[in-house]
Protein backbone atom coordinates (compact mmCIF):
# COMPACT_ATOMS: atom_id res chain seq x y z
CA UNK A 1 0.00 0.00 0.00
CA UNK A 2 0.97 3.40 -0.89
CA UNK A 3 2.63 5.54 2.03
CA UNK A 4 0.76 8.62 1.65
CA UNK A 5 -2.62 6.27 1.99
CA UNK A 6 -1.43 4.99 5.29
CA UNK A 7 -0.73 8.33 6.96
CA UNK A 8 -3.96 9.58 5.74
CA UNK A 9 -5.75 6.39 7.31
CA UNK A 10 -3.40 6.75 10.39
CA UNK A 11 -4.36 10.86 10.49
CA UNK A 12 -8.11 9.42 9.69
CA UNK A 13 -7.89 7.04 13.07
CA UNK A 14 -6.37 9.89 14.88
CA UNK A 15 -9.30 13.08 13.95
CA UNK A 16 -11.76 9.90 14.98
CA UNK A 17 -11.07 9.23 17.74
CA UNK A 18 -10.23 12.93 18.63
CA UNK A 19 -13.97 13.70 17.70
CA UNK A 20 -15.64 10.82 19.93
CA UNK A 21 -13.28 11.30 22.65
CA UNK A 22 -14.06 14.91 23.12
CA UNK A 23 -17.85 14.73 21.94
CA UNK A 24 -18.17 11.16 24.76
CA UNK A 25 -16.49 13.97 27.07
CA UNK A 26 -18.69 16.98 26.32
CA UNK A 27 -21.67 15.09 26.48
CA UNK A 28 -21.24 13.93 29.86
CA UNK A 29 -20.31 17.15 31.09
CA UNK A 30 -24.25 17.85 29.53
CA UNK A 31 -25.77 14.49 29.48
CA UNK A 32 -24.78 13.34 33.15
CA UNK A 33 -26.17 15.91 34.77
CA UNK A 34 -29.06 15.78 32.76
CA UNK A 35 -29.21 11.75 33.67
CA UNK A 36 -29.13 12.52 37.22
CA UNK A 37 -32.21 15.28 37.06
CA UNK A 38 -33.98 12.86 35.58
CA UNK A 39 -33.15 10.27 37.95
CA UNK A 40 -34.00 12.45 41.18
CA UNK A 41 -36.83 14.24 39.79
CA UNK A 42 -38.63 11.03 38.53
CA UNK A 43 -41.40 9.07 39.72
CA UNK A 44 -39.40 7.07 42.51
CA UNK A 45 -37.03 9.66 42.83
CA UNK A 46 -35.04 11.48 45.81
CA UNK A 47 -36.55 14.69 44.56
CA UNK A 48 -39.41 14.32 42.88
CA UNK A 49 -40.75 16.67 40.61
CA UNK A 50 -43.25 16.30 37.90
CA UNK A 51 -42.85 19.01 36.46
CA UNK A 52 -39.23 19.78 35.91
CA UNK A 53 -39.27 15.90 35.18
CA UNK A 54 -41.78 16.85 32.19
CA UNK A 55 -39.59 19.15 30.75
CA UNK A 56 -36.32 17.35 30.54
CA UNK A 57 -37.81 14.31 29.32
CA UNK A 58 -39.62 16.18 26.48
CA UNK A 59 -36.55 18.25 25.33
CA UNK A 60 -34.54 14.47 25.52
CA UNK A 61 -37.13 12.78 23.21
CA UNK A 62 -37.16 16.23 20.98
CA UNK A 63 -33.93 16.31 20.46
CA UNK A 64 -33.16 12.34 20.14
CA UNK A 65 -35.67 11.91 17.31
CA UNK A 66 -33.88 14.59 14.86
CA UNK A 67 -31.99 12.32 12.81
CA UNK A 68 -28.15 13.46 12.85
CA UNK A 69 -27.34 14.20 10.12
CA UNK A 70 -30.41 16.69 9.30
CA UNK A 71 -29.39 18.26 13.21
CA UNK A 72 -25.88 18.57 11.58
CA UNK A 73 -27.10 21.11 8.79
CA UNK A 74 -29.70 23.04 11.77
CA UNK A 75 -26.62 23.30 13.98
CA UNK A 76 -24.60 25.08 11.56
CA UNK A 77 -24.91 28.40 13.00
CA UNK A 78 -24.15 27.86 16.61
CA UNK A 79 -21.31 25.62 15.44
CA UNK A 80 -19.56 28.48 13.24
CA UNK A 81 -20.55 30.76 16.27
CA UNK A 82 -18.24 28.21 18.72
CA UNK A 83 -15.41 27.02 16.70
CA UNK A 84 -15.70 29.80 13.66
CA UNK A 85 -15.98 27.49 10.13
CA UNK A 86 -18.51 24.50 9.78
CA UNK A 87 -16.24 21.75 8.42
CA UNK A 88 -13.52 19.85 10.14
CA UNK A 89 -13.47 17.18 12.74
CA UNK A 90 -13.29 19.91 15.45
CA UNK A 91 -16.42 21.61 13.80
CA UNK A 92 -17.82 18.38 13.70
CA UNK A 93 -17.92 17.87 17.72
CA UNK A 94 -20.43 20.78 18.24
CA UNK A 95 -23.34 18.60 16.65
CA UNK A 96 -21.88 15.40 17.88
CA UNK A 97 -22.48 16.53 21.65
CA UNK A 98 -26.14 18.16 21.17
CA UNK A 99 -26.93 14.62 19.40
CA UNK A 100 -24.95 12.75 22.44
CA UNK A 101 -26.54 14.49 24.94
CA UNK A 102 -29.61 13.98 25.31
CA UNK A 103 -28.98 10.09 24.74
CA UNK A 104 -26.41 9.77 27.24
CA UNK A 105 -28.67 11.35 29.45
CA UNK A 106 -31.22 8.91 28.91
CA UNK A 107 -28.20 5.65 29.33
CA UNK A 108 -27.25 7.74 32.78
CA UNK A 109 -30.77 7.72 34.07
CA UNK A 110 -31.73 4.36 33.21
CA UNK A 111 -28.39 3.44 35.03
CA UNK A 112 -29.30 5.25 38.33
CA UNK A 113 -33.34 3.86 38.87
CA UNK A 114 -31.65 0.76 38.95
CA UNK A 115 -29.69 1.50 42.21
CA UNK A 116 -31.43 -0.07 44.95
CA UNK A 117 -33.78 1.98 46.57
CA UNK A 118 -33.25 0.65 49.97
CA UNK A 119 -29.44 1.44 49.98
CA UNK A 120 -31.23 5.07 49.34
CA UNK A 121 -32.99 4.71 51.84
CA UNK A 122 -30.53 3.49 54.67
CA UNK A 123 -28.60 6.60 53.76
CA UNK A 124 -31.72 9.02 53.74
CA UNK A 125 -32.19 7.19 57.58
CA UNK A 126 -29.21 8.91 58.47
CA UNK A 127 -29.52 11.99 58.01
CA UNK A 128 -27.62 12.06 54.43
CA UNK A 129 -28.72 15.13 51.75
CA UNK A 130 -29.77 14.91 48.13
CA UNK A 131 -25.86 16.11 47.16
CA UNK A 132 -24.40 13.04 49.42
CA UNK A 133 -26.59 10.60 47.69
CA UNK A 134 -26.31 11.43 44.71
CA UNK A 135 -22.17 11.04 44.74
CA UNK A 136 -21.87 8.42 47.19
CA UNK A 137 -24.92 6.06 46.61
CA UNK A 138 -26.32 6.52 42.92
CA UNK A 139 -23.17 7.67 41.38
CA UNK A 140 -21.43 5.55 43.37
CA UNK A 141 -23.25 2.25 43.95
CA UNK A 142 -24.36 3.13 39.60
CA UNK A 143 -21.22 3.22 38.38
CA UNK A 144 -20.85 -0.41 36.95
CA UNK A 145 -23.67 -0.12 34.86
CA UNK A 146 -22.74 3.96 33.87
CA UNK A 147 -19.23 2.47 32.94
CA UNK A 148 -21.52 -0.02 30.65
CA UNK A 149 -23.43 2.60 29.40
CA UNK A 150 -20.06 5.41 28.64
CA UNK A 151 -19.16 2.32 26.49
CA UNK A 152 -22.34 2.23 24.51
CA UNK A 153 -22.44 5.69 24.44
CA UNK A 154 -18.88 5.97 23.04
CA UNK A 155 -19.13 3.38 20.12
CA UNK A 156 -22.01 4.82 19.37
CA UNK A 157 -20.83 8.49 18.95
CA UNK A 158 -18.03 6.84 16.98
CA UNK A 159 -20.15 5.49 14.71
CA UNK A 160 -21.70 9.10 14.10
CA UNK A 161 -18.54 10.99 13.94
CA UNK A 162 -17.98 8.35 10.79
CA UNK A 163 -21.11 9.62 9.33
CA UNK A 164 -20.56 13.37 9.84
CA UNK A 165 -17.56 12.25 7.97
CA UNK A 166 -19.99 12.72 4.94
CA UNK A 167 -20.43 16.63 5.48
CA UNK A 168 -16.60 17.08 5.51
CA UNK A 169 -16.62 15.67 9.08
CA UNK A 170 -12.69 14.59 8.97
CA UNK A 171 -11.87 11.22 9.99
CA UNK A 172 -12.02 7.88 8.81
CA UNK A 173 -15.67 8.34 7.42
CA UNK A 174 -14.62 11.09 5.51
CA UNK A 175 -11.77 8.79 4.02
CA UNK A 176 -14.68 5.99 3.28
CA UNK A 177 -16.91 8.40 1.37
CA UNK A 178 -13.97 10.21 -0.63
CA UNK A 179 -12.24 7.26 -1.86
CA UNK A 180 -14.76 4.64 -1.21
CA UNK A 181 -17.39 5.72 -2.58
CA UNK A 182 -16.85 8.75 -4.84
CA UNK A 183 -13.93 7.56 -6.48
CA UNK A 184 -14.99 3.27 -6.06
CA UNK A 185 -11.98 2.81 -4.43
CA UNK A 186 -13.72 -0.30 -2.64
CA UNK A 187 -10.52 -1.41 -1.08
CA UNK A 188 -9.85 1.84 0.99
CA UNK A 189 -13.83 2.00 2.16
CA UNK A 190 -13.05 -1.62 3.36
CA UNK A 191 -10.05 -0.76 5.00
CA UNK A 192 -11.77 1.86 6.99
CA UNK A 193 -14.75 -0.20 7.70
CA UNK A 194 -12.61 -2.49 9.48
CA UNK A 195 -10.34 -0.04 10.79
CA UNK A 196 -13.98 1.42 12.56
CA UNK A 197 -14.75 -2.16 13.89
CA UNK A 198 -11.66 -2.61 15.43
CA UNK A 199 -12.02 0.89 16.98
CA UNK A 200 -15.30 -0.13 18.44
CA UNK A 201 -14.13 -3.69 19.50
CA UNK A 202 -11.45 -1.86 21.28
CA UNK A 203 -13.41 0.07 23.12
CA UNK A 204 -15.83 -2.21 23.81
CA UNK A 205 -13.72 -4.21 25.36
CA UNK A 206 -11.83 -1.88 27.56
CA UNK A 207 -15.25 -0.33 28.92
CA UNK A 208 -16.34 -4.40 29.82
CA UNK A 209 -12.97 -4.72 31.81
CA UNK A 210 -13.29 -1.67 33.65
CA UNK A 211 -16.81 -2.30 34.16
CA UNK A 212 -15.85 -5.54 36.01
CA UNK A 213 -12.93 -4.74 37.27
CA UNK A 214 -14.90 -1.69 39.78
CA UNK A 215 -17.62 -4.53 40.16
CA UNK A 216 -17.68 -5.44 43.77
CA UNK A 217 -21.41 -6.54 44.34
CA UNK B 1 -40.11 11.71 79.88
CA UNK B 2 -41.07 9.12 76.95
CA UNK B 3 -38.17 9.19 74.57
CA UNK B 4 -40.40 8.82 71.59
CA UNK B 5 -43.47 9.82 71.28
CA UNK B 6 -46.62 9.17 68.38
CA UNK B 7 -49.66 11.59 68.82
CA UNK B 8 -52.77 10.93 66.42
CA UNK B 9 -50.32 9.90 63.48
CA UNK B 10 -52.34 8.90 60.27
CA UNK B 11 -50.91 8.00 56.78
CA UNK B 12 -52.94 7.87 53.78
CA UNK B 13 -51.44 7.50 50.42
CA UNK B 14 -52.87 8.45 46.83
CA UNK B 15 -53.42 4.99 45.20
CA UNK B 16 -55.36 4.71 41.77
CA UNK B 17 -59.17 4.68 42.70
CA UNK B 18 -58.65 6.94 45.75
CA UNK B 19 -56.86 6.89 49.21
CA UNK B 20 -56.00 4.05 51.35
CA UNK B 21 -55.43 4.52 54.78
CA UNK B 22 -51.91 2.83 56.01
CA UNK B 23 -52.33 4.12 59.67
CA UNK B 24 -54.56 5.59 61.75
CA UNK B 25 -54.93 8.01 64.28
CA UNK B 26 -51.54 5.98 66.34
CA UNK B 27 -50.81 6.82 69.38
CA UNK B 28 -47.55 5.39 71.62
CA UNK B 29 -45.37 6.20 73.80
CA UNK B 30 -41.91 4.50 74.37
CA UNK B 31 -39.76 4.65 77.38
CA UNK B 32 -36.08 5.20 77.21
CA UNK B 33 -34.37 1.58 77.77
CA UNK B 34 -37.20 -0.05 76.08
CA UNK B 35 -37.14 -2.78 73.39
CA UNK B 36 -40.53 -2.14 72.07
CA UNK B 37 -41.88 -4.46 69.93
CA UNK B 38 -44.47 -3.89 67.00
CA UNK B 39 -45.92 -6.62 66.10
CA UNK B 40 -48.52 -7.11 63.05
CA UNK B 41 -49.78 -9.54 59.90
CA UNK B 42 -48.12 -8.51 56.82
CA UNK B 43 -50.33 -5.44 55.41
CA UNK B 44 -51.03 -3.81 58.73
CA UNK B 45 -49.12 -0.91 58.45
CA UNK B 46 -46.09 -1.95 60.84
CA UNK B 47 -43.54 -0.61 58.01
CA UNK B 48 -45.00 2.86 57.49
CA UNK B 49 -45.12 3.06 61.25
CA UNK B 50 -41.55 2.74 61.58
CA UNK B 51 -41.08 4.94 58.53
CA UNK B 52 -43.00 7.45 60.37
CA UNK B 53 -40.84 7.66 63.43
CA UNK B 54 -37.58 8.94 61.34
CA UNK B 55 -39.64 10.72 58.89
CA UNK B 56 -38.88 8.70 55.94
CA UNK B 57 -42.72 8.37 55.12
CA UNK B 58 -44.26 12.01 56.01
CA UNK B 59 -47.01 11.15 58.48
CA UNK B 60 -50.37 12.62 56.61
CA UNK B 61 -51.43 14.01 60.31
CA UNK B 62 -50.28 14.12 64.08
CA UNK B 63 -47.02 14.57 65.73
CA UNK B 64 -43.63 12.13 66.18
CA UNK B 65 -41.70 13.54 68.68
CA UNK B 66 -38.85 11.79 70.00
CA UNK B 67 -36.47 13.40 72.43
CA UNK B 68 -38.62 16.10 73.30
CA UNK B 69 -39.09 17.40 69.74
CA UNK B 70 -41.24 17.50 67.06
CA UNK B 71 -40.33 15.83 63.89
CA UNK B 72 -42.79 16.96 61.55
CA UNK B 73 -42.03 20.55 62.88
CA UNK B 74 -37.94 20.33 62.06
CA UNK B 75 -36.61 22.31 58.82
CA UNK B 76 -34.63 19.84 56.16
CA UNK B 77 -31.33 20.62 57.91
CA UNK B 78 -32.47 19.80 61.60
CA UNK B 79 -34.30 16.93 60.39
CA UNK B 80 -31.19 15.73 58.84
CA UNK B 81 -29.60 16.24 62.20
CA UNK B 82 -31.89 14.27 64.22
CA UNK B 83 -31.72 11.50 62.28
CA UNK B 84 -28.07 10.77 63.55
CA UNK B 85 -29.71 9.82 66.71
CA UNK B 86 -32.14 7.86 65.06
CA UNK B 87 -30.54 4.62 63.72
CA UNK B 88 -32.09 2.09 61.08
CA UNK B 89 -31.56 -1.69 60.49
CA UNK B 90 -33.27 -3.29 57.28
CA UNK B 91 -34.74 -6.89 56.66
CA UNK B 92 -32.84 -6.43 53.54
CA UNK B 93 -29.65 -5.11 55.42
CA UNK B 94 -29.23 -2.33 52.71
CA UNK B 95 -25.70 -1.72 52.88
CA UNK B 96 -23.85 -0.07 50.08
CA UNK B 97 -22.55 -2.93 47.37
CA UNK B 98 -19.50 -1.52 46.05
CA UNK B 99 -18.12 -0.25 49.09
CA UNK B 100 -16.40 -2.56 51.41
CA UNK B 101 -17.45 -3.53 54.73
CA UNK B 102 -15.24 -0.95 56.82
CA UNK B 103 -16.23 1.67 54.41
CA UNK B 104 -20.22 1.11 55.21
CA UNK B 105 -19.33 1.17 58.69
CA UNK B 106 -18.09 4.74 58.30
CA UNK B 107 -20.64 6.17 55.81
CA UNK B 108 -22.69 7.89 58.83
CA UNK B 109 -19.97 9.14 59.97
CA UNK B 110 -18.74 10.81 56.56
CA UNK B 111 -22.57 11.98 56.18
CA UNK B 112 -22.21 13.74 59.86
CA UNK B 113 -18.34 14.95 58.49
CA UNK B 114 -16.40 13.61 60.43
CA UNK B 115 -12.39 13.16 60.04
CA UNK B 116 -11.58 10.02 57.69
CA UNK B 117 -8.84 8.81 60.43
CA UNK B 118 -11.95 9.43 63.47
CA UNK B 119 -14.02 7.79 61.23
CA UNK B 120 -11.77 4.51 60.12
CA UNK B 121 -10.80 3.61 64.11
CA UNK B 122 -14.35 4.38 65.12
CA UNK B 123 -16.13 1.88 62.71
CA UNK B 124 -12.42 -0.76 63.66
CA UNK B 125 -14.25 -0.46 67.47
CA UNK B 126 -17.46 -1.05 66.12
CA UNK B 127 -16.92 -4.60 64.16
CA UNK B 128 -15.20 -5.45 66.99
CA UNK B 129 -18.28 -5.31 68.59
CA UNK B 130 -20.13 -7.10 66.40
CA UNK B 131 -17.44 -9.84 66.37
CA UNK B 132 -16.75 -8.88 62.15
CA UNK B 133 -13.12 -7.19 62.89
CA UNK B 134 -11.21 -9.55 60.13
CA UNK B 135 -13.81 -8.99 57.62
CA UNK B 136 -13.15 -5.06 57.49
CA UNK B 137 -11.76 -5.63 53.85
CA UNK B 138 -14.38 -7.74 52.29
CA UNK B 139 -17.36 -6.54 50.39
CA UNK B 140 -21.14 -7.18 51.73
CA UNK B 141 -21.32 -10.05 48.35
CA UNK B 142 -18.86 -11.61 50.01
CA UNK B 143 -20.91 -12.25 53.89
CA UNK B 144 -23.51 -14.57 54.61
CA UNK B 145 -27.15 -12.92 55.80
CA UNK B 146 -26.06 -12.86 59.36
CA UNK B 147 -22.98 -11.68 58.47
CA UNK B 148 -24.11 -8.36 56.79
CA UNK B 149 -26.83 -7.70 59.58
CA UNK B 150 -24.10 -7.26 62.28
CA UNK B 151 -22.48 -5.39 59.67
CA UNK B 152 -25.54 -2.96 59.30
CA UNK B 153 -25.82 -3.26 62.89
CA UNK B 154 -22.14 -1.85 63.40
CA UNK B 155 -23.41 1.07 60.87
CA UNK B 156 -26.17 2.32 62.87
CA UNK B 157 -24.40 2.81 65.95
CA UNK B 158 -21.66 4.88 64.00
CA UNK B 159 -23.62 7.79 64.45
CA UNK B 160 -23.96 7.26 68.66
CA UNK B 161 -27.51 7.23 68.33
CA UNK B 162 -30.33 7.02 71.07
CA UNK B 163 -32.55 4.97 69.11
CA UNK B 164 -32.45 1.92 66.74
CA UNK B 165 -35.30 1.02 64.65
CA UNK B 166 -35.03 -2.48 63.24
CA UNK B 167 -37.56 -2.73 60.20
CA UNK B 168 -38.21 -6.94 60.14
CA UNK B 169 -34.58 -6.87 60.74
CA UNK B 170 -34.17 -11.07 61.27
CA UNK B 171 -36.80 -11.77 59.10
CA UNK B 172 -34.63 -12.86 56.40
CA UNK B 173 -32.29 -14.44 58.67
CA UNK B 174 -32.94 -18.57 59.93
CA UNK B 175 -33.82 -19.34 63.22
CA UNK B 176 -29.62 -19.95 64.71
CA UNK B 177 -28.70 -16.55 63.08
CA UNK B 178 -32.19 -15.15 64.15
CA UNK B 179 -31.16 -15.67 67.46
CA UNK B 180 -27.40 -14.58 67.86
CA UNK B 181 -28.74 -11.13 65.61
CA UNK B 182 -31.26 -10.76 68.86
CA UNK B 183 -28.91 -11.40 71.35
CA UNK B 184 -26.49 -8.81 69.87
CA UNK B 185 -29.83 -6.62 69.96
CA UNK B 186 -30.44 -7.21 73.57
CA UNK B 187 -26.47 -6.44 74.23
CA UNK B 188 -26.76 -3.14 72.40
CA UNK B 189 -29.86 -2.40 74.44
CA UNK B 190 -28.14 -3.13 78.11
CA UNK B 191 -24.61 -2.15 77.39
CA UNK B 192 -25.06 1.72 75.24
CA UNK B 193 -28.85 1.65 76.75
CA UNK B 194 -30.03 2.46 73.24
CA UNK B 195 -33.75 2.57 73.30
CA UNK B 196 -34.19 -0.43 71.05
CA UNK B 197 -37.96 -0.49 68.52
CA UNK B 198 -38.56 -3.74 66.48
CA UNK B 199 -41.03 -4.29 63.87
CA UNK B 200 -41.72 -7.70 63.08
CA UNK B 201 -44.38 -10.36 62.05
CA UNK B 202 -42.57 -13.49 64.77
CA UNK B 203 -44.18 -13.22 68.50
CA UNK B 204 -41.31 -15.48 68.95
CA UNK B 205 -39.18 -12.34 68.22
CA UNK B 206 -40.71 -9.93 70.75
CA UNK B 207 -40.84 -12.57 73.15
CA UNK B 208 -37.72 -13.27 73.04
CA UNK B 209 -36.51 -9.12 73.74
CA UNK B 210 -38.97 -7.26 74.15
CA UNK B 211 -40.36 -5.85 77.14
CA UNK B 212 -43.30 -4.03 75.61
CA UNK B 213 -45.13 -4.76 72.37
CA UNK B 214 -48.10 -3.06 70.57
CA UNK B 215 -50.26 -4.76 68.42
CA UNK B 216 -51.34 -3.34 65.57
CA UNK B 217 -53.60 -4.21 62.90
CA UNK B 218 -55.21 -2.71 59.62
CA UNK B 219 -53.38 0.49 60.54
CA UNK B 220 -54.56 1.01 64.00
CA UNK B 221 -53.42 -0.23 67.38
CA UNK B 222 -54.98 -3.38 68.74
CA UNK B 223 -53.87 -3.43 72.20
CA UNK B 224 -50.41 -2.13 74.10
CA UNK B 225 -48.83 -3.37 76.91
CA UNK B 226 -46.28 -5.46 78.77
CA UNK B 227 -44.82 -8.46 77.07
CA UNK B 228 -45.74 -10.94 80.04
CA UNK B 229 -49.59 -9.68 79.92
CA UNK B 230 -49.92 -9.38 76.47
CA UNK B 231 -48.35 -13.39 75.59
CA UNK B 232 -50.45 -14.45 78.57
CA UNK B 233 -54.30 -12.80 77.95
CA UNK B 234 -54.16 -11.43 74.37
CA UNK B 235 -57.32 -9.80 74.16
CA UNK B 236 -57.82 -8.12 70.87
CA UNK B 237 -58.75 -10.80 67.99
CA UNK B 238 -55.19 -9.64 65.88
CA UNK B 239 -53.36 -10.56 69.36
CA UNK B 240 -54.77 -13.99 69.79
CA UNK B 241 -54.18 -14.74 66.23
CA UNK B 242 -50.62 -13.48 66.36
CA UNK B 243 -50.02 -15.36 70.22
CA UNK B 244 -51.95 -18.55 69.61
CA UNK B 245 -51.07 -19.42 65.93
CA UNK B 246 -47.22 -17.92 67.67
CA UNK B 247 -44.24 -19.23 65.29
CA UNK B 248 -46.06 -20.21 62.79
CA UNK B 249 -47.05 -18.16 59.09
CA UNK B 250 -50.27 -16.68 60.08
CA UNK B 251 -52.60 -16.95 57.48
CA UNK B 252 -52.61 -20.75 55.53
CA UNK B 253 -51.49 -23.29 58.20
CA UNK B 254 -52.15 -27.10 57.54
CA UNK B 255 -51.57 -27.48 61.03
CA UNK B 256 -54.48 -24.89 61.95
CA UNK B 257 -56.71 -27.38 59.63
CA UNK B 258 -55.59 -30.50 61.22
CA UNK B 259 -56.43 -29.05 64.77
CA UNK B 260 -59.58 -28.50 63.17
CA UNK B 261 -59.91 -32.10 62.38
CA UNK B 262 -59.43 -33.32 65.58
CA UNK B 263 -62.33 -34.31 68.07
CA UNK B 264 -62.20 -33.03 71.40
CA UNK B 265 -64.51 -29.77 71.82
CA UNK B 266 -63.00 -28.63 75.11
CA UNK B 267 -59.65 -27.33 74.32
CA UNK B 268 -58.18 -24.90 76.41
CA UNK B 269 -54.88 -22.56 76.48
CA UNK B 270 -52.49 -22.64 79.00
CA UNK B 271 -49.42 -20.37 79.19
CA UNK B 272 -45.98 -21.16 80.82
CA UNK B 273 -44.55 -17.45 82.56
CA UNK B 274 -41.84 -17.02 84.81
CA UNK B 275 -44.08 -17.87 88.06
CA UNK B 276 -44.33 -21.71 86.45
CA UNK B 277 -42.82 -24.49 88.52
CA UNK B 278 -40.26 -27.05 87.42
CA UNK B 279 -41.77 -29.91 86.70
CA UNK B 280 -43.82 -32.23 84.27
CA UNK B 281 -46.78 -30.76 85.09
CA UNK B 282 -48.80 -31.67 82.01
CA UNK B 283 -48.23 -35.38 82.52
CA UNK B 284 -48.36 -34.91 86.27
CA UNK B 285 -51.83 -34.15 85.37
CA UNK B 286 -52.68 -36.94 83.44
CA UNK B 287 -51.34 -39.26 86.20
CA UNK B 288 -53.81 -37.40 88.84
CA UNK B 289 -57.13 -37.14 86.74
CA UNK B 290 -56.67 -40.55 85.06
CA UNK B 291 -57.86 -39.80 81.97
CA UNK B 292 -55.57 -38.53 78.74
CA UNK B 293 -55.19 -35.24 76.98
CA UNK B 294 -54.83 -34.49 73.50
CA UNK B 295 -52.17 -31.88 72.78
CA UNK B 296 -52.73 -30.08 69.91
CA UNK B 297 -49.75 -27.62 70.26
CA UNK B 298 -46.86 -26.88 71.68
CA UNK B 299 -44.87 -24.27 72.01
CA UNK B 300 -41.89 -23.93 74.88
CA UNK B 301 -38.41 -22.95 75.33
CA UNK B 302 -36.27 -23.52 78.56
CA UNK B 303 -35.60 -20.49 79.82
CA UNK B 304 -33.57 -20.68 82.98
CA UNK B 305 -34.21 -24.06 83.61
CA UNK B 306 -38.25 -23.08 83.50
CA UNK B 307 -40.74 -23.93 81.07
CA UNK B 308 -41.92 -20.82 79.11
CA UNK B 309 -44.24 -20.78 76.02
CA UNK B 310 -47.97 -21.97 75.58
CA UNK B 311 -49.70 -24.90 75.18
CA UNK B 312 -53.05 -26.05 73.53
CA UNK B 313 -54.62 -28.83 74.66
CA UNK B 314 -57.74 -30.80 74.08
CA UNK B 315 -59.78 -32.27 76.70
CA UNK B 316 -61.63 -35.31 77.80
CA UNK B 317 -65.54 -35.11 77.00
CA UNK B 318 -65.72 -35.96 80.86
CA UNK B 319 -67.19 -32.71 82.14
CA UNK B 320 -65.85 -33.79 85.64
CA UNK B 321 -62.11 -34.37 84.25
CA UNK B 322 -62.09 -31.33 82.30
CA UNK B 323 -62.87 -29.42 85.88
CA UNK B 324 -60.26 -31.52 87.99
CA UNK B 325 -57.41 -30.21 85.27
CA UNK B 326 -58.18 -27.34 85.03
CA UNK B 327 -57.82 -26.70 88.40
CA UNK B 328 -55.07 -28.92 88.58
CA UNK B 329 -53.24 -26.70 86.23
CA UNK B 330 -54.45 -23.13 88.05
CA UNK B 331 -52.96 -24.71 91.42
CA UNK B 332 -49.34 -25.36 89.53
CA UNK B 333 -49.01 -20.94 88.46
CA UNK B 334 -50.22 -21.92 85.17
CA UNK B 335 -52.35 -19.37 83.18
CA UNK B 336 -55.01 -21.08 81.73
CA UNK B 337 -57.91 -20.48 79.08
CA UNK B 338 -60.82 -21.56 77.27
CA UNK B 339 -60.03 -21.54 73.62
CA UNK B 340 -62.47 -21.71 70.94
CA UNK B 341 -62.86 -24.39 68.07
Amino acid sequence: MREEIVTMLLQGIGETLYMSVFATLFGYVIGLPWGVALCITGKNGIKRNSGIYFVLDVIANIMRSIPFLILMIMVIPLTIAIVGQSYGSTATIVPLVISAAPMIARMVESSLVEVDAGEIEAVQSMGAGTGWIILHVLLGEGRVSLIAGATISFATILGYSAMAGTLGGGGLGDIAIRYGYHRYDTQIMIITVVLLVVLVQIFQGLGTWVGKKSDKR
Amino acid sequence: MAIVEVKNLSKTFDAAGGTTTALNHINLSIEEGDVFGIIGMSGAGKSTLVRCLNLLEVPTEGQVIVEGKDLTALTNKELREERGRIAMIFQSFNLLQQKNVISNVCVPMMIQGKKKSEAKKRAKELLELVCLQDKARSYPSQLSGGQCQRVAIARALASDPKILLCDEATSALDPQTTNQILDLLKEINQKLKITIIIITHQMSVVQKICNRVAIIDHGEIAEMGEVEEIFTHPKSQAGRVLVIDGTQEVGTSDRQKAVELLKEKKRIRIVFSKNSSYEPVIANMVLAVGKPVNILKADTQDVGGVARGQMILGLPDDADAQEKMIAYLKDHNLAVEEVQA
